[in-house]
């Protein structure tokens, strides 16, 4: 089968190295964006199996970032995992409403993070 | 007017016109409260007024031809001859000179002087009016005015600095996380040997900074939740929920830690389910704040008890242990911020002492109280209240899972309780059985809707009915507050009727208006979408106990090592009495009391009751007295007084 291709939309450049080791070791592909204007370009001419979205991020927030992808109808079936220092009720919401397929704090653990990626994966 | 044309007009008056004029400068010279004088070139009194003369303490006569240097001290009067040769000199009026003066007792008099020159119809100086007036009132209120803005201006800059603070801790919070989750990201990878294998020594010293980075978390979060709750942006979500079941929950995780210390960790809970309406993420907070300070506080082998009681109108939950307790001054600081115990040895200080001052906050949000007792060496108790609603306790699964899905859609509900009262006694003089009389209300309740005219509730509607104990309860999803109030009230009516046509007349109806979504969301009605609220009607001939009457009487408090007397006023219900105290009781401690009901001193009601809650009061204003507010539980009451309270409290409701 085919490996997934994952893109990370982020801009902390360790978090990139880190999650990138992990995603490769369960043999995944993994691209990335420092930006979200970048992060959405390379998402809709790449096309990926899931994007793992920041939300802070320069030149185009992450909200921005998945409403332009959930809202096309050509990529609103790629699953979308939100990463965020803030757990405002207000953001999970507005995460809600862009239509993100999960919601992770930081500081996360691996092991969650690996769970929710294996179940949208799978569908 | 010149001074030509004045001596004119003077001169031309008939004797009437001057005398009427010279009534009215009488009047003024007479009446007005403001020392009035003139006087001439040489400064000598010619004329005074009442006011003047009154003030000095002799008749306006007796000051003529008199110098301000017979009246007053020698450095005072020469400031004022100054005054008046420079006024007379320049013929420059002094207006509105504010002069301090020192009275004999100390108080400062402030008055305001006023000279101008006198001349005459050929312009010359002849002399001087004076017109002095008492202004200290004044200049008082311009301190206090002054004080006052003073005051505004420097609690504006610390409310800003306030909110900066706040916002401070938020956005460095925000920003510690970041980092903080690489580190955690990083040290996994190499934990769980992805770029590698480790030895196990290796993988030792990982963990411990995975730890670490756990015990980082863990501030930052608590940091968070104290500017979140300062800034009063915490949201609370509230839910039903079995309070056995949230503190279960919290054994479960707690098994582990208390047996890596051989702590043994107790639970006791209701026999029957009490359903609550809490935001349960945050009070589990509380529960598990005060369960991992036990076991942080307790050496190894100890004992650590949480247990539920069920009170009158409140839950109580305790965390008792036999640590090392707290010391009695550190128990005044316990729930501050920041504050820690002092270092004692063998005991990890992990956090930064917010997790009490957290919790304190979250309790209070939900209308509750804290409050801890403890000895030094011998354990400490912790205890948290939290509002009841009994009428919820019917509520079985099913229906608690459907109300708290309904919230969670943001749906407001509204909840009627019918309660009969004494159901037992409405049975047996209505003779028939439990099931029609349900039957019957049911019926009631379908007409009433019918005429509501509610289509979009008659299909939501949810009616429980508990046979066995006389509550008929009925869900309405989405209703108006309109439309609950005229059901409720059409209720009232048929159901009146419906009794008196089956010939029971003395009973008695009536609606309680508690609103509970008014009571514990007001704090959160901007952010909270959906409403709880209740409307209990009570039908009986006897009030149940969860109603209550305020009184003013005198009662005696039996305590172990004295009698205090006070006349105050008490909260009596038939389950309990309620009363500010100065002395500090222990919890569940048990003590005598006595008392009469104001109307009939001869009828002295003595019990014994057990302490079910107590909660400090602020002081006001800098009385430094310590006061609580306590909570007594009647253990047993003898029939002849429960009657009595319970017709008391029938005719006075």
């Amino acid at each position: 089968m085919r490996k997934k291709r994952i893109l990370l939309i982020e801009d902390e450049a360790d978090m990139v190295y880190a999650l990138t080791l992990q995603l490769e070791a369960i043999d995944c592909e993994v691209s990335s964006a420092k930006d979200g204007q970048t992060g959405l370009g390379m998402a809709r001419k790449e096309k990926p199996d899931l994007i793992i979205l920041d939300l802070m991020l320069p030149k185009m927030d992450g909200y921005k970032v998945c409403r332009m992808l959930k809202f096309d109808e050509r990529y609103k079936k790629i699953p979308i995992i939100m990463l965020t220092a803030r757990i405002q009720d207000q953001d999970k919401k507005l995460g809600q409403e862009v239509g993100a397929d999960a919601y992770i704090t930081k500081p996360f653990d691996s092991k969650e993070l690996l769970d929710k990626i294996s179940a949208l994966l799978k569908k | 007017m010149n001074k030509i044309t004045r001596l004119k007009h003077s001169k031309n008056m008939s004797f009437k016109e001057l005398k009427d004029n010279y009534q009215l400068l009488r009047d003024l010279m007479d009446f007005i409260p403001d020392v009035i004088y003139f006087k001439d070139r040489k400064g000598r009194f010619i004329m005074v007024n009442q006011a003047h003369a009154k003030g000095l303490g002799v008749k306006p006569e007796a000051l003529v031809g008199k110098t301000d240097f017979d009246l007053f001290q020698k450095h005072r009067a020469r400031k004022m001859v100054q005054d008046d040769a420079q006024v007379m000199k320049t013929g420059k009026p002094m207006i509105d000179r504010v002069e301090r003066a020192t009275r004999p007792d100390g108080v400062d008099n402030y008055v305001s002087t006023t000279k101008i020159p006198r001349y005459d119809n050929k312009g010359k100086v002849i002399g001087l009016i004076g017109i002095t007036r008492d202004i200290t009132r004044r200049m008082q209120f311009e301190r206090l005015r002054k004080d006052k803005l003073s005051i505004e201006r420097k609690l504006e800059a610390l409310e800003e600095l306030s909110a900066m603070k706040s916002e401070f801790i938020s956005t460095v919070s925000h920003e510690l996380r970041t980092p903080l989750a690489v580190i955690k990201q990083l040290v996994t990878i190499v934990f769980n040997e992805v770029v590698g294998q480790i030895n196990h020594k290796q993988k030792e010293v990982l963990q411990k900074t995975l730890d670490n980075t756990e015990r980082l978390r863990k501030i930052i979060d608590d940091l968070l939740d104290v500017s979140r709750i300062e800034r009063n942006t915490l949201k609370l979500h509230y839910s039903l929920v079995d309070i056995a079941d949230l503190v279960k929950d919290s054994a479960s995780f707690f098994t582990e830690l208390a047996a890596e210390k051989s702590i043994s960790l107790e639970y006791s809970y209701p026999k029957k389910p009490v359903n609550i309406f809490i935001d349960v993420d945050r009070i589990r907070q509380v529960i598990y704040n005060l369960i991992s300070n036990a076991i942080k506080f307790t050496m190894d082998g100890g004992k650590i008890k949480v247990e539920v009681r069920v009170l009158e109108s409140k839950v109580r939950i305790g965390v008792i242990d036999n640590g090392i307790g707290i010391s009695k001054s550190d128990l005044l600081l316990v729930f501050n911020k920041f504050t820690q115990v002092s270092k004692i040895e063998g005991v990890e200080n992990k956090g930064v002492g917010l997790g009490l001052s957290i919790s304190k906050k979250l309790v209070e949000r939900h209308k509750g109280d804290i409050w801890v007792e403890s000895k030094l060496g011998v354990g400490s108790k912790f205890y948290f209240t939290l509002l009841r609603f009994y009428t919820l306790d019917m509520l079985d699964k099913t229906i608690r899972d459907k109300v708290s899905s309904l919230i969670k859609k943001g749906v407001s509900i509204y909840f009627v309780s019918l309660l009969i009262l004494n159901f037992n006694e409405f049975k047996r003089r209505l003779k028939i059985g439990a099931k029609i009389l349900f039957k019957d209300l049911h019926a009631i309740l379908d007409l009433s809707l019918k005429e509501v005219q509610s289509n979009n509730l008659n299909k939501q509607t949810m009616a429980v009915i508990n046979p066995k104990v006389g509550k008929f309860s009925i869900v309405l999803p989405g209703a108006t507050d309109r439309q609950v109030v005229k059901i409720s009230n059409l209720l009232k009516l048929k159901i009146k009727e419906y009794f008196i046509s089956n010939k029971i007349e003395d009973v008695f109806i009536t609606i309680g208006t508690l609103s509970y979504s008014q009571k514990i969301l007001s704090h959160d009605e901007k952010f909270s979408a959906s409403r709880f609220s209740i409307k209990e009607i009570y039908i009986g001939s006897e009030m149940r106990r969860f109603k209550r009457v305020s009184l003013k009487t005198s009662i005696k408090l039996y305590l172990p090592d004295k009698k205090v007397e006070l006349t105050e006023s008490i909260d009596l219900s038939i389950g309990g009495i309620c009363l500010t105290i100065r002395d500090l009781l222990k919890t569940d401690s048990q003590l005598r009391v006595s008392f009469f009901l104001p109307e009939n001193k001869k009828f002295i009601i003595s019990a014994r009751v057990r302490v079910a809650w107590i909660r400090k009061i602020r002081p006001f204003f800098g009385k430094d007295v310590d006061k609580y507010k306590v909570g007594l539980e009647f253990i047993s009451l003898e029939d002849k007084y429960r009657k009595f309270i319970a017709s008391k409290l029938s005719s006075m409701l």
